[in-house]
């Protein structure tokens, strides 16, 4: 049963299991240390006729522009959405970064400030070999698109949504992440890249959940169902503006298809989207359920808080 | 929503920020829509959002021709009308 703090620093420092899963994780940070940049081979180059990612992850999968485009094309796509895929990651890590460093024993975060250390390390070096492989072998990084403008408004928040966000980051970036690394259609530097990744992120991603968790519990002693609803619009809309980056207009560009805008616009607006969105997300939408965060469909309007109990 | 199907270059984004304008203000049935001033600070009045702001800087890209970095672009370029095409569609 939920009590209530006087500060968001009284709840993470009243529970003893977020101590305990601290410890195990800043152990186990501990035990699997590892030299990221001896780590890799990289290859001179990879090979240009193969998949960069398992094909039934490609944003074009199941939709009509995915039944009109070549093996060819689909593999050239494959390859620049790949380059687009670790160049996300390498601006996501910027942003996760910059909020945990801007936390880091700071007076709400003395308990979690040991294992933010280890966060810090680990996602510098993630963000290398993700910046590494794509210099190599796109020769570039895309560039973001976003800017930081409005949110929702609730300043109460401010903490919620930022560990919420870097736990939907994350969690869908994993979702590629454990699936490329067993792809055996993939070259083995590009399942080595997703495998090294995935091994490190579960540990994340399991800080990430009692955050976020723990977070939401706090907040709905401080504001709103109103509010809480305009959180949970908000989420959802960003989970599904996140799987939208993977379907970039450059990386159409880049693989040759003509007019890269309105394809983008065909693939997002097809029949087949919404289910590969969910697909995508799975996992998170899982959790946001079943910590109360979500109360309806990734695609319904928040349910009024009668409805729900 | 306005049609936009016909409109390129930046009569498609006046009429892409009008439309996004109508919403983010609650007009009563009957009402005359207001018409968005080229002064008016699209930032501030939450017309762009950090969610919007994704799609919407892929309208610009795709109607003005040119791809932005969002390295070498500012808050300011996007604030108004008037700097928007100022700063992406000078001489369209």
């Amino acid at each position: 049963m939920s009590s209530t703090h006087a500060t968001v620093a009284g709840r993470l420092d009243h529970d003893p299991r977020f101590r305990e899963v601290l410890d195990r994780l800043v152990d186990l940070s501990e035990r699997d240390y590892y030299n990221p940049y001896r780590l890799f081979e990289w290859p001179e180059a990879l090979p240009q006729d193969r998949y960069w990612m398992t094909p039934e992850l490609m944003v074009e999968h199941g939709t009509e522009v995915g039944s009109t485009l070549t093996e060819q094309q689909l593999r050239a796509i494959s390859k620049w959405q790949s380059i687009n895929f670790y160049s996300l990651n390498v601006h996501g890590i910027r942003e996760l970064l910059h909020e945990i460093v801007a936390r880091i024993h700071t007076a709400d975060f003395v308990v979690p400030s040991a294992y933010f250390h280890h966060i810090i390390g680990e996602e510098n070096e993630h963000m290398w070999f993700f910046a590494e492989f794509c210099l190599r072998y796109g020769g570039k990084i895309y560039p973001s698109r976003s800017m930081a403008l409005a949110g929702p408004g609730i300043p109460e928040a401010d903490h919620f949504l930022v560990f919420a966000r870097l736990l939907i980051f994350e969690e869908l970036v994993d979702v590629f992440n454990q699936q490329m690394a067993q792809d055996e259609r993939l070259d083995p530097t590009i399942r080595k890249v997703n495998e090294v990744h995935h091994h490190d992120e579960s540990r994340h991603i399991a800080f990430g959940r009692q955050m976020v968790a723990m977070l939401h519990e706090d907040l709905r002693q401080r504001i709103d169902a109103a509010g809480l609803r305009t959180l949970e619009t908000y989420l959802k809309q960003y989970m599904r503006s996140s799987v939208d980056g993977l379907c970039e207009p450059l990386v159409y560009r880049d693989a040759g298809i003509p007019e890269p805008y309105a394809v983008r616009r065909r693939v997002l607006a097809d029949p087949a989207h919404p289910a590969y969105v969910e697909r995508i997300l799975k996992r998170s939408i899982s959790f946001m359920t079943t910590t109360g965060i979500f109360t309806s469909g990734l695609f319904e309007e928040p349910r009024a808080m009668e409805a729900v109990r | 929503m306005t049609d936009q199907t016909d409109l390129t270059g930046f009569d498609f984004i006046l009429a892409d920020l009008q439309s996004r304008y109508l919403r983010s203000r609650r007009t009563d049935a009957g009402q005359t829509p207001p018409t968005l001033a080229h002064d008016y600070d699209l930032i501030e009045n939450r017309v762009l959002d950090s969610l919007a702001f994704v799609e919407f800087i892929l309208l610009v890209e795709e109607h003005s021709g040119q791809e932005i970095s969002i390295d070498s672009v500012s808050k300011e370029d996007f604030r108004t009308v008037d700097s928007l095409r100022k700063r992406f569609f000078d001489g369209s």
